[in-house]
């Protein structure tokens, strides 16, 4: 009984269960189809509409497509790429690039400064308020941003840091500061306890261990953890609305902007092309360093 | 924990030199604000101490709304993203043509900006042309875009749409940490693909530390949701109405705060700020104990 079955993969399966087998093959490759449609179509489907290819057209006739239940003859399914074109060249997108890149560099800055001795501290030795430390930084992952950001837009306005690139990035460090020292971290703690045995028996002060033996190992994990947190920053909204004025308003805030109270008519089209623009690098990024991506949307628990 | 090995006891007062540098940059964007949000929320309109923004706040039924939004909001967002995230994890793991192409194709909902997420599953990019099929080509009555029962479900949806993939991502590496040996025995006793992800996959991934703490954590940021149900309180008119059935707790708070005719209410603001603030920290208690069993 055991020895017939040891591997149903391998083994020449009774004929009577092969159609069965084939079905269930057909049905699996199905249900592939169908969410992989439904894990793209929104970004299809956004991308298409930023240069005027409305699918709905496609199903009306007449070019007629139902905007909240009522027809509307204005769907057209015809290559137009002047929203794009317009994002990019003519609007406000390259300068909301440009602040997106400083923000996010200058806080990626930040966090890795203050937080990487403290990784490796969590990592390297046991010493009291561990506990402490690791509740602060989570209660900082876990806090509401209004509790924080209310107080701090009002402090900033005082000091005059509101709508400046440290004052944005500093506020933003509220997303990544703790990601930072948890993923860092988790690198640092993958190094053998060996390692540094060796390098202390040769006579390496803890300084020299952690800038010659500790950093060196480290250095492609703390590369991936800045590129993590860029995209975290560059994603984030509602910090982002809140710290930036006019001068500093990054990506995210951009795309959506010119709706609700400013603008009564919005023109999706250019909001559906900015999203598209924002996702790309995000999306091409977070492909890149998928393997790490569990670690770092885990606090690095999961690996 | 362990008792102290030799010769590093001595070194531990440095150590607590490299707390410097972080504990000074919480100070500003942390500690002072929180404290400073204390201060406001117990400052009365004309200053001096009162607690008259808590009963405010209490009796305020916008408030209770909100709450309540949020906490449904949060359960269905989370629950949607482990049944979506589980059926992405039985998928990855199936012997099919081209696995990490689909792999790669589940995780992108992540890198998409939360705002977006509102955007992209929004009425103009996917609903007007499901509705436009519907009632087109499969001649159904047309449904009602702004009505609740159909953007509620949809906002919270497509919130776990983006983070189904985490827990997707979760899932395949406690799957990998696990031994090897579940599996065998599972096949052996000739348990089907589908028996062996019931049976003994689902269980596994769900009573593990770090996928608990993976939920916890997920529920959390659910209960702060703010960019989807933005997004679609602008989709189907609700920005400047307050206490709506979009309306988050911080998506409320923001409109108390922004919309001018509320004259911006500071205070009650800030006391709804510590009311989350100590909701936030019985939190973080729950995932530190779950963090102190997965280093275990």
């Amino acid at each position: 009984m055991t020895t017939q079955v040891t591997h149903p993969k391998e083994k020449a399966r009774p004929a009577r269960s092969r159609p069965r087998k084939l079905a269930g093959r057909a049905l699996l490759y199905l249900v592939l189809l169908l969410t992989t449609l439904y894990t793209i179509y929104p970004i299809i489907a956004t991308a298409l509409d930023g240069m005027d290819l409305n699918i709905a057209a496609l199903f009306a006739g007449n070019n007629i497509v139902l905007i909240d239940s009522i027809p509307f003859p204005q769907g057209i399914f015809r290559f137009n790429p002047t929203p794009y074109l317009d994002a990019l060249t003519v609007g406000a997108f390259p300068a909301r690039i440009v602040n997106s890149l400083l923000i996010g560099g200058i806080s990626v800055g930040i966090a890795l400064l203050v937080g990487i001795p403290v990784s490796y501290m969590l990592a390297r030795v046991d010493i009291k308020g561990k506990g402490a430390i690791s509740f602060v930084l989570l209660a900082l992952r876990t806090v509401s941003p209004f509790a924080v950001v209310i107080p701090l837009y009002i402090f900033f306005t005082r000091v005059g840091l509101w709508d400046t690139f440290p004052g944005v990035a500093m506020a933003e460090l509220l997303l990544i500061l703790t990601v930072v020292v948890w993923m860092v971290k988790g690198f640092f703690a993958d190094i053998p306890r060996q390692i540094y045995d060796a390098a202390s028996l040769f006579g390496a002060s803890e300084g020299q261990i952690f800038r010659r033996v500790a950093l060196p190992i480290v250095i492609q994990g703390i590369a991936i953890t800045a590129i993590f947190g860029f995209i975290l920053v560059w994603n984030e909204y509602l910090i982002a609305v809140i710290m930036t004025g006019p001068l500093t308003k990054p990506v995210a805030v951009g795309v959506f902007s010119g709706l609700g109270a400013i603008n009564k008519t919005p023109d999706f089209v250019d909001i559906e092309a900015g999203a598209t623009l924002a996702f790309l690098p995000a999306a091409a990024v977070m492909l890149a360093i998928r393997k790490y991506l569990a670690k770092g949307f885990s606090l690095a628990t999961a690996s | 924990m362990k008792p102290q090995t030799g010769g590093r006891k001595k070194v531990d007062a440095y150590w607590y030199l490299l707390l410097i540098p972080i504990f000074a940059v919480l100070s500003v964007v942390e500690f002072y604000p929180l404290l400073y949000g204390v201060y406001l929320s117990l400052t009365g309109p004309s200053g001096g101490l009162t607690s008259g923004n808590y009963s405010q706040l209490l009796e305020n039924r916008d408030f209770w709304n909100s709450v309540a939004v949020s906490l449904t909001y949060s359960t269905m967002s989370t629950a949607i993203a482990i049944g979506i995230g589980l059926g992405l994890t039985f998928l990855v793991t199936q012997q099919v043509r081209g696995r990490s192409v689909f792999e790669a194709i589940f995780i992108l909902p992540l890198a998409v900006a939360p705002i977006a997420v509102g955007i992209m599953w929004g009425p103009s990019a996917v609903w007007d042309d499901v509705q436009t099929f519907s009632v087109f080509i499969l001649h159904l009555p047309y449904f009602q875009e702004a009505s609740v029962l159909f953007y509620f479900p949809v906002m919270a949806g497509s919130d776990a749409w983006e983070w189904a993939p985490l827990i997707m991502l979760v899932a395949l590496s406690v799957i990998n940490s696990a031994p090897k040996e579940i599996y065998e025995a599972a096949r052996l006793h000739g348990a089907s693909s589908w028996q062996l992800f019931t049976r003994v996959i689902v269980p596994t991934v769900l009573t593990s530390p770090v996928m608990q703490f993976v939920l916890v954590l997920r529920f959390i940021d659910a209960m702060r949701a703010f960019e989807i149900p933005l997004a679609w309180s602008t989709w189907v008119g609700l920005t400047t109405s307050i206490g709506s059935p979009a309306d988050t707790l911080s998506l409320y708070l923001y409109k108390l705060l922004f919309i001018p005719s509320f004259g911006f209410p500071l205070s009650l603001v800030s006391a709804a700020a510590v009311v989350l603030l100590s909701v936030t920290l019985v939190a973080a208690t729950v995932m530190i104990r779950l963090l102190g069993s997965i280093g275990k």
